[in-house]
């Protein structure tokens, strides 16, 4: 730890003890984690799991892990997502050993392939076990990457949005609208991993320094109470200039958030701001004012804003929502965590859902109203690709329009992978 | 006054319900007495999702177009659509039972019973059998009555649909009390009033592109030989614009009305239009090319999506669609369809200006298929009277509309 980050740290709030360990699995996500630039963050472990040894021992990451060597030999899963699961299977100990008595746990991977997309949940299942707070950024492959990815993308969500406390997909088909006209589609899977950066980024600042208006673990904790779920990310930065109207308008626009025509059905949503010394709270008002707006009722926002003196003259907005679409409607506004954790055990996935033995209270997160109504099927919800029905917008609530395998109402630019450049 | 009925054409659309009220007077003509376009709730791609947001604006069209002519309707025509609808091809042949070889009634009776003949489904209901011409040994015939033959076939154009979607359309009509006495297809409905004779007769393909499906009919002929509806219409290209942009739904209607083209232009790169263009708060420029590029890749794939539907059929043979390609439905008035249109079925494409011998305020796309379905009303009746009737009947139709 270096001496910025201790000026910065209240070691009152314990802040500083905060272990998180951000955990990339297979290919795609030890890639991912690889290309993370943390700003001055302190405690923050970087870890890879994968099949692919040699993949493994090129990255510069002081935690790897290779798994299923009686498998595989150290070769890769292949695609090939039984194999994939156990090689993680066959490594349980280890991994648990990797994922070890961190506080929070963010496992970063793509999905479609073979040994992210099963070694993840295993993963998932071992953190899990822990008292940690576990959340996941999962890439979704591209339309136009054939259906056979996409299924194993689907099945993989569905399975891992059961385990961990907040998924945040990141559709390669959105992200490929953003760049220029002239990016590649490789280029685009780069895209994907700054906005990992930008979110883990974000999610740590917001955990590890000292807030204007804090924000501490377990606030965050009690945004995601719950596993399942929908998880909704979106950030916006701007320096220079208007600088707090254009981190809005690139949050509202940020394409992870597209919420189709619903934008209030999010249950609950945490804010950070991070800004420089010349974030006042009537700027911070602003905000506050334009989220609450657009995001729903302003008891269900939490808010940080962190200083960071470096930051002069520049905003970087983050935002975290959860929509527990499809949970059991609790009446309690505050319950222990771990009450509530064992009431959502899911059956057959084997899971022992120890987990949230917080022994701080968690901060009061109102219930919104949305969850008293009529509750979607809940199997539906499940293994359905959610991620590729958000994108359905209006007609989200239409079956599936079926043509050649593929979804009419999903908008033709996006399963044509055709880039479009809105700024 | 001779005897007369009060038929309402009755099209319940994605975005608007279309109702035209007319009068046939004995079997000598109709009059037009009343119109109404009301909007639509509770329809999605042409199926109705709301049965009672659907009947509520149904039965207020309806009083609007009775309150409009002042009379009281006896009937429903009703048109037809969604991705529920399906068309066969049925071959029914019957061997010539004379021993001179010459053909009787009988026998045409037998040929058309055998193409009627295959069974659906228990939850499928027959909407159309559209005959086609008759082959005597193998050579086309108009009308094989009469002449000599050993073997008589009949081609039929079958139409059916989900039963459950078509009650429920003619649930919403029965809830006010009205009969109807028949249904027809949209495609078909557009096509009739839409085509003259000589362009059916050439090869034609009606694209109506609605709110919230796009349906066709191909003629080649003069006959029709393949219909279809693709559930996919201009709320997609909304939404495409909605989602693309990251934009509310009512902004993107508005790009698309406003700055929108069915195809991308090389010179749109550069070019920037206004969200609101009245420099409030939030108003921002947005690039062109996005607009036109996301019109264009949807416009695109529902027409290629017509074609391969035309190709796998085995009907898209572009010297027997000699008239082209007519456009029509609301999202035909989208700046550029034409030419997307042309470029990618490669034959001449047109907009339809809507029947010529109808008044003005009929002429609009919203009206072609009740104009069509009206026809049918008259039609319909005289045939059961006396026969089929040669080609004109539409002229004597039209001609009454003004």
């Amino acid at each position: 730890m270096d001496t910025t980050s201790d000026i910065l740290f209240d070691q009152e709030t314990a802040q500083a003890d905060l272990k998180i360990k951000i955990v990339g699995v297979g290919g795609a996500g030890t890639n991912a984690v690889v290309g993370l630039k943390l700003d001055n963050l302190g405690d923050v472990r970087l870890a890879a799991i994968n099949t692919d040894a040699q993949a493994l021992n090129q990255s510069p990451l002081a935690e790897k892990l290779v798994i299923g060597r009686s498998v595989t030999r150290g070769l890769g899963a292949g695609g090939e997502v039984e194999i994939g699961r156990a090689a993680a299977e066959s490594d349980r100990d280890a991994i648990s050993r990797l994922v070890g008595d961190a506080d929070l746990i963010i496992i970063v991977v793509g999905l479609g392939g073979g040994t992210g997309s099963s070694a993840a949940a295993v993963v998932a299942e071992v953190a899990a076990k822990t008292n940690a707070l576990v959340l996941a950024f999962a890439t979704l492959p591209f339309s136009f990457e054939g259906a056979r990815r996409k299924r194993i993308a689907e099945e993989s969500v569905g399975e891992l949005r059961q385990l961990v406390h907040g998924l945040i997909p990141l559709p390669n088909d959105v992200l490929l609208q953003e760049g220029d006209e002239d990016t590649s589609v490789l280029n685009a899977f780069a895209v994907a991993d700054r906005w990992i950066g930008r979110g883990v980024n974000s999610l740590c600042a917001m955990l590890l320094k000292t807030g204007l208006i804090n924000q501490d673990f377990s606030s965050l904790r009690s945004v995601f109470q719950y596993r399942g779920g929908k998880t909704i990310f979106g950030t916006g930065t701007a320096t220079g200039g208007d600088y707090v109207k254009d981190a809005l308008e690139e949050l509202f626009i940020c394409p992870l958030l597209h919420l189709g025509d619903r934008p209030a059905q999010l249950d609950r949503i945490l804010v950070n701001i991070i800004g420089g010394a010349d974030l006042g709270i009537a700027k911070v008002n602003e905000i506050m004012t334009q989220v609450t707006q657009r995001f729903g009722s302003r008891e269900d926002i939490v808010f940080g804003a962190v200083i960071d003196e470096s930051r002069s003259q520049s905003i970087e907005l983050c935002i975290l929502g959860k929509a527990e679409i499809g949970l059991p409607v609790n009446s309690e506004k505050l319950v222990v965590p771990e009450a509530k954790h064992k009431r959502i055990a899911t059956p057959g996935l084997g899971l022992e859902t120890v987990i949230g033995q917080d022994t701080r209270a968690p901060r009061p997160v109102h219930t919104s109203k949305l969850r008293q109504k009529k509750l979607p099927d809940e199997s539906q919800d499940e293994f359905t690709f959610v991620d590729n029905e958000d994108q359905r917008g209006y007609f989200d609530k239409t079956d599936r329009n079926d043509y050649n395998d593929e979804d009419l109402d999903v908008p033709t630019f996006m399963r044509r992978g055709i880039k479009i450049k809105i700024k | 006054m001779s005897q007369s009925r009060v038929v309402a054409a009755v099209e319940i659309g994605t975005s608007k319900i279309a109702v035209l009220l007319g009068e046939i007077i004995g079997d000598a003509g109709l009059n037009i007495i009343g119109h109404c376009v009301g909007t639509s709730k509770g329809v999605k791609k042409g199926e109705i999702t709301d049965l009672d947001k659907a009947s509520d604006c149904v039965h207020a069209a309806i009083l609007k177009a009775e309150e409009n002519a002042k009379t009281r309707v006896d009937e429903v025509y009703l048109a037809q659509t969604g991705r529920h609808l399906i068309g066969d091809f049925n071959v029914g042949s019957a061997n010539i039972s004379s021993a001179d070889g010459i053909v009787r009634r009988a026998d045409i009776d037998a040929a058309k019973e055998d193409a009627k003949r295959r069974t659906l489904p228990r939850d499928r209901t027959y909407i159309h059998h559209i005959q086609n011409p008759f082959t005597l040994d193998g050579r086309p015939v108009d009308n094989p009555l009469s002449k000599e033959g050993r073997q008589l076939q009949v081609g039929y154009w079958s139409v059916h649909g989900d039963s459950e979607s078509v009650s429920d359309s003619l649930r919403v009509i029965r809830g006010i009390d009205l009969d109807v006495s028949d249904m027809i297809i949209s495609s078909i409905a557009s096509g009739v009033v839409l085509l003259e004779e000589s362009e059916k007769e050439n090869g034609a393909l009606v694209i109506d592109m609605g709110g919230g499906t796009t349906d066709y009919v191909l003629y080649r002929k003069g006959f029709i030989v393949k219909t279809g509806v693709i559930p996919v219409g201009g709320d997609h290209i909304t939404n495409d614009l909605s989602i693309g942009l990251r934009v509310a739904r009512k902004s993107a209607e508005e790009f698309k009305i406003k700055n929108g083209r069915a195809y991308y232009e090389s010179e749109d790169r550069d070019a920037k239009v206004w969200l609101f263009g009245d420099m409030t708060i939030g108003d921002r420029e947005y690039p062109l090319a996005a607009i036109t590029k996301i019109i264009e890749a949807r416009v695109a794939e529902v027409f290629d999506i017509i074609k391969e539907q035309l190709v796998a059929a085995e009907m898209f043979e572009p010297s027997d669609i000699a008239s082209g390609v007519v456009l029509t439905g609301g999202s035909s008035q989208l700046t550029g369809i034409e030419e997307a249109a042309h470029r990618r079925f490669g034959l001449d494409a047109r907009v339809s200006e809507g029947p010529k011998d109808v008044a003005e305020e009929l002429r609009m796309p919203e009206y072609s298929t009740t104009l069509g379905l009206l026809h049918y009303a008259l039609t319909g009746q005289e045939e059961s009277q006396q026969e089929a009737k040669p080609s004109g009947i539409l002229r004597r139709l039209t001609g009454l509309f003004n």
